[in-house]
């Protein structure tokens, strides 16, 4: 069984709202979008995947900004291309920042209500500020905010006509701890009341704290979709590498290599040790009891396979 | 329609560009009134009419200031990629193009045909007719070349390059050389209608027909606003 087989697929028994039906992208010669098919259920789908594989361009094309190439993509039923209509439902974020400098934030959310056609404009507006907390700054030009200021005054501009799906491309980026707490609560609430929000990020965990379900995409295609939790347990069946640093590297060599789940210690020629692991939580629960065990300080650990390419990397190959 | 039309008014004021606009458009009044001081009240002659209202006016600045203010209708909006805050708006893509235009049109026509009025009324001295003439005249060349320049903004990030190259090529140097490129030249329409408006002006010039110029303008207009919805509607937007 592959491992896109292993995750497939959403939970939940409602009815899909984002179709992607053998969809390709290609620029010239550079394939970006190579034949992926999915559905997108209410709930948080996280689409997920490094740098330049091909995230951005497959929410493009479900936006609309972007045309396929090949294949088909419906909302609600319906193509989503040049039909302007089904925006009066779809909330999409970019990555890039795309405020007008020169606008304050409330005048910046009230046209985009505008022209959206939201009813009752002044208190739709109020409200979204409200939710992103940046009543004290709706009145002061966009161009004198923070980063992170602008990300949540553009996504108060997102939720002001209250669509049935928000598309956010790399929505946390440039906002600290608290605001991305702030960020994900808000999300969460959206989701439980029945709306579908997709969040596209490079970064697992911004996924993992918000996404019931996940779509891999590597290379331009689907590597693999489902529920996190199945993903996070095939990943967790896979061998790791994990640096141990330590005051005695070889004693401490000495007692991991009789765990039945290690494979291989290597130690290096700077005193650290690499371990490879077929079982990470075993690892996990074993090197503390085995250092004290050897009378050994373990000064660092840390995961060399942590990184969403070598991840992706394993889930394509396995 | 008027979010992107109030939109569109606030983009294309920039500080910068309207002061270069202001210069602009001060030029042709500034010759104006040298002529007045020079001439007293005799009718402005051929050399002036060639030099102000043809060379300068409709020839270099009309074009000049549409070009720089209309192609930024879309394409500053491209290039900081704020125009899908446009087209992901439940709004039919003609709702953007129409008010974009009216913005690029009311900014550059209130420079540009309040420069041809105040020209017109100093040179001729107040003559009512020669003044509708050429502010009429002006106010068409700005309605043409705002619906080809905006659409030029839409189709390439190299707008203010290639408008140049049309501007002095096409209608500076063919249009003036080769006689049939004249049904071609939207500068040839806006003397057309100067002339028209007053036999006076130009009146050693041969021009279209009112019917011909009127058919030619009205079709250039529509067929490149329609080219813009047309573009917006099947580009890629970043």
């Amino acid at each position: 069984m592959t491992n896109s087989e292993t995750m497939n697929n959403s939970t939940g028994s409602s009815e899909a709202v984002i179709k992607v039906e053998n969809v390709s992208r290609w620029f010239g010669n550079v394939v970006s979008v190579s034949d992926v098919s999915f559905e997108i259920k209410p709930g948080i789908t996280g689409l997920l995947g490094p740098n330049g594989a091909g995230k951005t361009t497959l929410l493009r094309m479900i936006t609309g900004l972007a045309a396929v190439s090949d294949g088909n993509i419906t909302v609600f039923g319906e193509s989503v291309r040049n039909n302007s209509s089904l925006y009066s439902r779809i909330g999409v974020m970019s990555e890039h920042e795309t405020v007008y400098q020169f606008m304050k934030g409330r005048d910046f959310v009230k046209m985009m209500g505008e022209l959206r056609g939201v009813h009752d404009l002044d208190n739709a507006v109020d409200k979204a500020i409200q939710l992103v907390d940046l009543a004290d700054a709706a009145y002061r030009p966009m161009g004198t905010y923070s980063r992170g200021m602008r990300q949540r005054m553009r996504l108060a501009a997102t939720l002001v006509h209250e669509p049935d799906i928000l598309l956010l491309d790399e929505p946390l980026n440039g906002a600290d701890p608290r605001q991305r707490v702030h960020f994900q609560n808000l999300l969460q609430s959206y989701a439980d009341q029945g709306k579908t929000v997709v969040l596209s990020s490079h970064i697992l965990e911004e996924v993992e704290q918000l996404a019931d379900t996940v779509l891999l995409i590597v290379n331009g295609k689907l590597a693999a979709s489902g529920d996190f939790h199945a993903i996070r347990a095939a990943l967790n069946d896979r061998p790791y590498h994990v640096r141990v640093v330590s005051d005695s590297p070889r004693d401490l060599a000495a007692a991991l290599v009789k765990l039945e789940s290690i494979d291989a210690v290597n130690v290096e020629a700077d005193g650290e040790i690499v371990v490879l692991s077929r079982n990470v939580r075993d690892l996990q629960i074993e090197l503390p009891r085995l250092a004290k065990l050897a009378d050994v300080r373990v000064r660092r650990v840390e995961p060399l396979d942590d990184s969403l390419e070598s991840v992706f990397g394993y889930l394509v190959e396995g | 329609m008027g979010s992107v039309y109030k939109l569109a008014l606030r983009q294309l004021s920039g500080r910068w560009r309207l002061l270069i606009t202001l210069l602009l458009t001060a030029l042709p009044v500034i010759m104006g009134i040298t002529w007045r001081l020079i001439e007293g009240d005799r009718f402005p002659d051929n050399d002036f009419q060639d030099l102000a209202l043809n060379g300068m006016l409709a020839g270099v600045i009309i074009p000049l200031v549409t070009l720089a203010i209309s192609s930024a209708a879309f394409s500053n909006e491209i290039e900081d990629r704020t125009l899908a805050n446009l087209t992901l708006s439940p709004i039919p893509r003609w709702k953007i193009v129409v008010p974009k235009l009216l913005g690029a049109l009311t900014v550059s026509g209130a420079f540009l045909v309040t420069s041809a009025f105040i020209t017109s009324y100093i040179a001729f001295s107040g003559d009512l007719d020669a003044v509708l003439a050429v502010t009429a005249g002006a106010a068409i060349s700005v309605a043409l070349y705002s619906s080809l320049f905006v659409w030029t903004g839409l189709m390439t990030t190299r707008a203010i390059g290639y408008g140049l190259l049309y501007i002095f090529l096409w209608e500076g140097l063919f249009a003036g050389l080769v006689s049939g490129v004249r049904f071609l030249s939207l500068r040839h329409y806006s003397l057309t209608v100067m002339h028209r408006l007053d036999d006076r002006l130009f009146s050693t010039s041969e021009f279209l027909s009112t019917g011909v110029v009127t058919g030619a303008a009205v079709t250039v207009f529509v067929i490149f606003l329609a080219l813009s919805i047309r573009r917006l509607r099947r580009m890629d937007v970043p």
